[in-house]
Parts: structure tokens; C-alpha cells; sequence
């Protein structure tokens, strides 16, 4: 029907077709056999690559914040551990000072306290020997006394004596 | 390659059994390979699956280098497939040549000019057709009447001689390697064991080209399709 000359050989319109009918649906078979799942595969690899360069992204922001954060807490820790030893020095000093003080005043008011019993101590004693002294006085002196008397004056002693006595039985 | 061919008429059109059966066979070539490296896709791509991707990023980049956008997706799997096709046709006739009584019935289906034609034919439709459904029947039949009134003319034979060039460039190319192919088999058969020495080869010399020849023009077929279906998406001003 269509028979005419293309470059030396007739044109056979049914191969066109053919060829057209089998081309298409050669690709047909292509695109629902491998086509479409790898072209699908392949989108969906991208998006998966894309998203972890996102999330890599995220993540090494996470941690560079994280990393922040911690050396900031680090610093606060170290100021708030260096207060700590500061007040601890304080108090430490201010209890020292209070307990020398303490020591010191308990010293002082022990000192005082001996120097009184020493002081009563010293009394009674001064009051004891005052006292011994007195009677061993007398008696030293009633000793020297018995001694310088000669034997009138002791007889005449001896005698009022003897008088004193008879006086003393006499009223009995 | 013989110049006689086995025909027959059905419905008033006529068919050449050595087409239907060598275009029936590229067909399931590629479908079989195709088919064979796209099981177990994973997203880890194992060997076959790389190869695969490798062949569509090799294709899409084709088809992108002349077109982008919304057009360029939808091309992507036409060509691939003609690549694919195209390619597994350019080789079918190096490897296998099947001749019945003088009719040959397997060859390379692109070594034909019909075939070729009508892919040349399919590239250009497919060319008007997104072109219209870029920028409308106005616009499309307008960019004839460009730069000048004259240029209608230019243009519209334009039209003719890219698809005569499209189709014929691959079927010329083929064409010649499966004719030497042929004389170089026919001088080694008819020349006795000394021939086959010498021919040996010469054949396998050609071979080798004609393989790098065929790779080549699937290569230009697909690259030329885009930039005239460019031509007619991206209307220059």
C-alpha cells in the first residue's frame, strides 16, 4: 500500500508499526520492572543522604553546645569549690581565733581562781603560825620567865601558888 | 546481510519476518538484562543494582545536558530505553547472524532503515508534542515563523532533513560495519583454509571498531534526540 523508495528499499509501514508497538512496550516492561524501583530507591537514597547530613549537622551542634555547656558548668563548679575552701578557711580561722580566745579567758579566770586559793591559803596559814607563835611565846616566855626567878622569888611563887591552891580547896 | 527478505502481507501492510524477529529478540535481550540487574534493589546498591544506576545516571545525563526541569524527568525512562535499545541492536548483528536460504532472519535490527526511521520518526513526534505542551499550539507553530517569515520554509525542511539524518546517520553507520562484516565472512567461506587465516583477523579488527562504533552511535541517537526535543521545548527568541 505505502510501498515507496526510501534509500534503495521499500518502506513496509506494518514493521514500522511493529517496531513502535514492540519499542513501546518494551519500555513499559522497563518501567514497571526496573524503572520505576530504581529510580524510587534512588530518590529515596538521596533523601536518606540528605537527611543524615542534616541530622550529622544537628548532632555535631548538639554536641558543640553540650560541649559549652559542660565548660561552663566546669567553671561554675570550680568558682563554687573555691568558695567553698575560701569560707571553709574562714571559718576554720574564725573557730581557731575563738578557741585561743576561749583558752586564753579559761587561763586567765584559772590563773585568778589560784591566786585566791593561794592568797586564802596563805592567810590561814599566816593565821595558823600567828597563832602557834603566840603560844609558843607564851610558853617561851613562861619558860624564861620560870627560869630568871631565883629561889625567893620562887618560893614566894611556889608559896602564893600553894596559897592559891589552899584558897581554891578551902571554897570547895 | 542479504539483500533478499522474507515478507508477507496482513491487513493490507506489509512485514519483514527478518525485522519482527531480530527487533522481537533485541527486545527481550534488553528486557532480560534489565530485568536481571534490577532484582533485590536495595539501598545499599549491590553489583547488579550498580550497574543499573550506573546506566540510568548515565542516560539521565544525557537527556539532561540538553533539556531540565519537568521534561527531563519525564524523558528520563524513553532514554534510557532507547539507549539501551538502540545499543543492544547496534551488537545483536556482531554476535549473531542467522540466514535461512539466502533470507536473513537475525541480524542487527538497526542495520534497517525502517527501524532506524522510525525511531528518528517517534524522537521528532515526541519533540512536536512536548513542544506544544510547553509552550502551546500558538507558540509552537509560531517559533516556525522564526527569526522571519521567510525562515518557514528553512524550518520546515529543517524538520525533514534532522529526521532523515537522525534516522539514517545510525543506520548508515550500522548499515557499513555488518556489509564489511559480510564480505570479509564471504571472502573467508569462499577462499578456503588460507583465506580464514587471513581473515580471521580482519574480522575480529572490525569487529572490535564496529562494537566501539555501535556503543558510540546509541550514544549520538540519544544526545541528538534531546537537543531536537530541546530545540523544540526551549524556543529560542
Amino acid at each position: 500500500m505505502f510501498s515507496f523508495s526510501v534509500v534503495g528499499t521499500s518502506l513496509y509501514i506494518g514493521n514500522m508499526l511493529f517496531v513502535l508497538i514492540s519499542f513501546l512496550i518494551l519500555m513499559w516492561l522497563i518501567k514497571i520492572f526496573a524503572w520505576k524501583p530504581i529510580t524510587n530507591m534512588m530518590e529515596k537514597r538521596s533523601n536518606k543522604i540528605a537527611n543524615d547530613i542534616d541530622s550529622a549537622e544537628k548532632s555535631r551542634n548538639d554536641a558543640v553546645k553540650l560541649a559549652q555547656q559542660r565548660q561552663s558548668e566546669l567553671e561554675n563548679t570550680h568558682q563554687e569549690a573555691s568558695g567553698i575552701i575560701a569560707q571553709a578557711k574562714q571559718t576554720g580561722s574564725n573557730q581557731r581565733d575563738q578557741i585561743l580566745d576561749d583558752a586564753r579567758k579559761d587561763a586567765a579566770l584559772m590563773k585568778s581562781t589560784a591566786q585566791k586559793d593561794i592568797e586564802q591559803q596563805r592567810q590561814e596559814a599566816l593565821a595558823n603560825s600567828r597563832k602557834d607563835v603566840a603560844s609558843l611565846s607564851v610558853e617561851i616566855a613562861s619558860k624564861i620567865i620560870s627560869k630568871e626567878l631565883n629561889a625567893d622569888d620562887q618560893k614566894a611563887l611556889v608559896d602564893s601558888y600553894i596559897e592559891g591552891l589552899g584558897k581554891q580547896n578551902g571554897s570547895k | 546481510m542479504n539483500e533478499k527478505t522474507a515478507t508477507f502481507q496482513f491487513l493490507g501492510l506489509t512485514f519483514n519476518v527478518g525485522n519482527m524477529v531480530s527487533v522481537l529478540l533485541a527486545c527481550v535481550v534488553v528486557f532480560c538484562v534489565v530485568f536481571a540487574l534490577s532484582r533485590h534493589i536495595t539501598m545499599k546498591p549491590g553489583k547488579g543494582q550498580n550497574v543499573l544506576e550506573w546506566l540510568v545516571d548515565f542516560t539521565n545525563g544525557i537527556v539532561r545536558s540538553a533539556l531540565s526541569g519537568k521534561v527531563a524527568n519525564d524523558l528520563g525512562l524513553w532514554g534510557f530505553t532507547t539507549f539501551l535499545f538502540i545499543l543492544i541492536s547496534n551488537l545483536q548483528g556482531l554476535l549473531l547472524q542467522v540466514d535461512v536460504s539466502g533470507v536473513t532472519y537475525v541480524k542487527s535490527p538497526t542495520a534497517d532503515p525502517i527501524i532506524t526511521m522510525t525511531f528518528a520518526l517517534l524522537t521528532l513526534t515526541l519533540a512536536q508534542y512536548l513542544g506544544i505542551r510547553k509552550n502551546g499550539y500558538k507558540q509552537h507553530f509560531l517559533s516556525y515563523f522564526k527569526p522571519f517569515k521567510v525562515f518557514v520554509i528553512v524550518n520546515i525542511f529543517e524538520e525533514f532533513t534532522n529526521f532523515l539524518t537522525l534516522g539514517l546517520r545510525l543506520f548508515g553507520n550500522i548499515f557499513a560495519g555488518e556489509m564489511l562484516l559480510g564480505i570479509i565472512t564471504k571472502m573467508a567461506v569462499g577462499g578456503g583454509p588460507l583465506m580464514w587465516v587471513v581473515s580471521l583477523p580482519l574480522s575480529l579488527a572490525w569487529q572490535g571498531f564496529s562494537v566501539f562504533i555501535g556503543c558510540i552511535q546509541a550514544f549520538i541517537f540519544v544526545t541528538l534526540s534531546s537537543v531536537y526535543i530541546s530545540h523544540k521545548v526551549d524556543i529560542e527568541e
